[in-house]
């Protein structure tokens, strides 16, 4: 398959042309999948929240107070590092359409960096998790035995792990999939005039942290302020 | 001349020269979907012997060859194979794969070499789950046949809690997830992006219409039923309480989670079957479809409607009252734009030149059986009628009535439609118009006497029954008994039609819409010799007779 | 992407960086909100902070301002979505059995 493509042309009744759009080389499909695949994340993250919401209905105090117990701190701070990481993405793709390829990797790396420092945060704070001995298949996220949390903190754990592990996944596909990139643009396949890859991938990252963007508030927020007569924690 | 597609193809690697590898690289839709086929319809028949050994245990009340643990890993493996291996990837595999680009005048799908990334992930996804079957005994070197025992709707927390083998069989049905959702994409693209010019929306044929109304709900539903299927697996090994009354989890909860997608699954099923049913009906009533415009919309209304009605499977696992209500008002609506359906192809066929040849007879079939299972829908969709008739073979008759008597019926009219654009050839008519009628006799027979039974009380998934019972399930043998054979009739006569069958030319049929205009039977490689431009609408006809005409060069001399 | 117009490249780059700023700020509002406005309103105000967040994302990191075909899909997934919250909350805002169940009521 090294030919070149040439598109097709139909010719109407009256004898104009019209360019056949075919499945190579189409720029515009390629976006148009990406964003399709994107919605089945929304849908897949949705529905988890969706778990999370049912559960903070049947089991509204035990929420809080569990939402009270996490570092804000460190999920504040881990906020910010996903903000700039988005930034950086933005910018590299922004560099590979003006044509300047050594700045666009550049910021790649950059984003790579901050993903880590991300995931390094998040291992500070599952690891004080587990020294309060909160983390799954401890005693205090089972029942019926003296460490046990209540019903509504058993849950809440539970989902916690289970959202921040699975969104640090993606994260981790994320740094895979950039150093990919690299490896297509020092290959000559990504280029400032066809960059479809770059873009798509920028938006991948985009999407990781509009993710975070709903599970920071939902599971460090709600817990903030006056809930109720419980001891905050850091 | 053009070789065809048997003759060479493109591939996802390489230019490998032996036969065997150009199949198994292959990134040609036409290809592909003849390989699905292949391997659905093997798992199918696996399906249906299962289904009739279940029918040989229940001629009588008692144990006659299982026990009750087998029996109930029978009728989950009837449901898994049925619902994930075959039906789900169903018509949009095999038909949506092979006849939809060339409807559009397409070279093949936007991301073909996604497509064959798609079918064997299909393969692995089928492989899990035949893993699924046996546990490997390494000390003794015996196999033991642990497949799950839950039913195909994995209800926690008995699902969580049983010792078969789950766990692997959700890894399978994550798997084929995955695939489903992948051909959704594909094809929302294809359609979107490679629509012959001149060709908007409202020229495409109504099987476009009905796979691109399926392809959204492939993309959108089945990721929720992905992420369930996660969530369970997380609760089963990491304990995080979710499905959990213990922890103060809610198993009510995987029963809305797993609905959400299984229930807009079952318009995924039917919509390409009814795609199918608007491309036989005006064929073979020689005229132009009647209300185009209504049916495109109906699909897209299906759709949509399908997404917001789930609760009804909900009606007796202790859903809210409020949320019962509303979602049985809101499941009636579904009626409404399948209705308008009916009625177009019915009006149709008025002053139309009927052809009653085979596809015609399964569609005409279909229409009886279709109807019947539609409108037992509606008289379950009554939650008051629901309490007395859920989990009883009246639901079990509904749902069967609605995917055999629908959906596979439909997808056995597409067989005998698009025969001769695949093959090149003909079956043998008399023999095709013979199976039909055992199938037609055999499935009225099998599943009209458990509506009755049902509704006297006869529960469903039972193993044993009282004897006030026996006579429904007498006759329901003897169903299906007529049914499997009519289904070996069908089958050997279409493989006997491709091996030694009659040669004929690339329209038999004279039909209208753009995948009888390829210059040979079966299409070649680069399918139309030039893209027309389409200002015509898909079923012009004048007096019986196709409006539009290309000669081979696909240049209109009408 | 492909077939490239010029970029401006002065205009694009400060606007990523004043969309910055915008989050950075609602980011800072998010942290302050228990404590100092709407407290009673928590839950609710956070959402609302994080779908503006959400839509500026969306529309100018995403580039989805001048879409118009991948707008209305957005549109139908949110919707979709939104629905499945809406059915679910009615059922589990309406539990009939608090008292009875050991989920809500466990005995002690």
């Amino acid at each position: 398959m090294s030919h070149e493509y040439v598109p097709e042309i139909a010719v109407d009744r009256e004898g104009k042309e019209h360019e056949v759009q075919g499945w190579q080389d189409d720029i515009y499909g390629g976006k148009l999948g990406f964003w399709l695949f994107m919605f089945t994340e929304v849908m897949m993250f949705g529905s988890m929240f969706l778990v999370l919401t049912y559960y903070f209905t049947l089991h509204h105090q035990d929420f809080l107070n569990a939402s009270a117990g996490l570092n804000r701190t460190l999920g504040g701070t881990n906020t910010v590092v996903l903000l700039f990481s988005a930034l950086t993405m933005g910018l590299g793709l922004l560099k590979m359409r003006a044509g300047d390829v050594k700045g666009a990797k550049l910021m790649i790396w950059a984003t790579i960096f901050l993903a880590l420092v991300f995931l390094g945060i998040k291992a500070v704070e599952w690891n004080a998790e587990i020294h309060h001995g909160i983390f799954l298949t401890l005693p205090a996220l089972q029942a019926g035995n003296p460490d046990s949390l209540p019903f509504g903190q058993i849950l809440f754990f539970g989902m916690y792990f289970t959202m921040t592990g699975l969104h640090g996944f993606h994260i981790i596909i994320g740094i895979g999939i950039m150093i990919w990139l690299l490896k297509r643009i020092n290959a000559g396949k990504v280029r400032p005039d066809h960059h479809i890859l770059h873009f798509n991938i920028a938006l991948y990252w985009d999407l990781v942290h509009l993710i975070w963007v709903f599970v920071f508030p939902y599971f460090y927020m709600i817990g903030a302020g006056d809930i109720g007569g419980v001891a905050h924690g850091h | 001349m053009s070789k065809t597609y048997f003759d060479e193809t493109h591939c996802a690697i390489g230019h490998p020269k032996s036969t065997f590898w150009q199949w198994m690289l292959t990134i040609d839709h036409k290809r592909i979907g003849i390989m699905y086929a292949a391997v659905m319809f093997t798992f199918f028949f696996v399906a249906v012997l299962t289904a009739l050994a279940m029918r040989f245990e229940l001629y009588a009340p008692g144990a006659q060859y299982m026990d009750g643990d087998t029996f109930n890993q029978a009728f989950t493996l009837h449901g898994v194979i049925m619902v994930f291996l075959f039906i789900i990837p169903g018509i949009p595999a095999v038909f949506g794969n092979i006849v939809m680009p060339l409807m559009i005048g397409a070279k093949d799908v936007s991301f073909p070499r996604l497509n064959w990334f798609t079918f064997w992930l299909y393969i692995v996804g089928c492989l899990v789950a035949l893993a699924s079957l046996f546990n490997f005994n390494i000390q003794e070197g015996e196999l033991l046949f642990n497949f799950a025992d839950t039913g195909w709707t994995f209800y926690a927390p008995y699902s969580l809690n049983t010792g078969t083998n789950v766990i692997t069989t959700l890894v399978a049905a994550f798997i084929l997830g995955m695939a489903s959702i992948l051909t959704g994409l594909n094809f929302l693209v294809t359609i979107h992006r490679l629509r012959a010019p001149g060709m908007d929306f409202f020229k495409m044929p109504l099987f476009v219409w009905g796979i691109y109304a399926t392809a959204w709900i492939q993309l959108l539903a089945t990721p929720v039923v992905g992420i369930t299927l996660i969530l369970a697996m997380m609760e089963k090994f990491f304990g995080i309480g979710i499905f959990d009354p213990s922890k103060g989890g809610d198993p009510v909860l995987f029963q809305h989670l797993f609905w959400i997608y299984s229930h807009p699954a079952v318009y995924l099923m039917i919509l390409p079957a009814f795609g199918i049913m608007s491309e036989i009906i005006p064929t073979f009533s020689r005229r132009e479809v009647f209300g185009y415009r209504t049916i495109a919309l109906s699909s897209a209304s299906i759709a949509g409607i399908g997404y917001i009605v789930w609760g009804h499977h909900l009606f007796t696992s202790g859903m809210s009252d409020i949320a019962k209500t509303i979602f049985s008002f809101l499941t009636f609506f579904v009626a409404i734009p399948t209705g308008v359906k009916f009625y177009d192809w019915v009006a149709t066929m008025y002053k139309g030149k009927i052809v009653l040849a085979t596809p015609m007879l399964w569609a005409l079939g279909t229409i009886v059986t279709f109807a019947i299972g539609g409108l037992t829908g509606v008289t379950i969709a009554m939650v008051g009628g629901d309490i007395h008739l859920q989990d009883t073979y009246y639901s079990v008759a509904h749902f069967h009535y609605a995917i055999l008597g629908g959906v596979v019926f439909l997808l056995f009219a597409g067989l005998h439609y698009w025969f001769p654009l695949v093959t090149g050839k003909m079956y043998n008519e008399t023999v095709a118009k013979l199976a039909f009628w055992m199938n037609f006799v055999g499935i009225n027979l099998l599943w009209f006497p458990m509506f009755i039974a049902g509704y006297l009380g006869m529960p469903r998934r039972y193993f044993d029954y009282l004897p006030e019972f026996e006579i429904y399930h007498e006759v329901s043998f003897w169903g299906a008994i007529m049914l499997v054979s009519g289904l070996f009739i069908m089958f050997y006569n279409l493989i006997q039609g491709w091996r030694k069958g009659e040669a004929v030319g690339v329209n038999p049929w004279h039909a209208t819409t753009l995948e009888w205009h390829m210059p040979t039977s079966p299409p070649p490689l680069e399918n139309h010799t030039k893209v027309p431009y389409v200002d015509f609408n898909p079923y012009e006809y004048h007096h019986g007779e196709p409006v539009v005409k290309f000669d081979e060069n696909m240049k209109r001399i009408d | 992407m492909g077939t490239n117009t010029t970029v401006d490249y002065k205009k694009e780059y400060a606007g990523y960086w004043k969309v910055l700023i915008g989050l950075l700020i609602l980011t800072a509002i998010t942290l302050v909100q228990p404590g100092m406005f709407l407290t009673d309103y928590t839950f609710a105000t956070q959402m609302l902070i994080g779908t503006i967040k959400a839509w500026m994302i969306l529309m100018y990191y995403m580039h989805l301002k001048g879409e118009k075909l991948i707008i209305w899909f957005t549109w139908f997934s949110i919707f979709l979505v939104a629905y499945f919250f809406l059915l679910v909350g009615i059922d589990v805002a309406n539990f009939q059995f608090g008292d009875v169940s050991h989920i809500t009521s466990p005995a002690q």
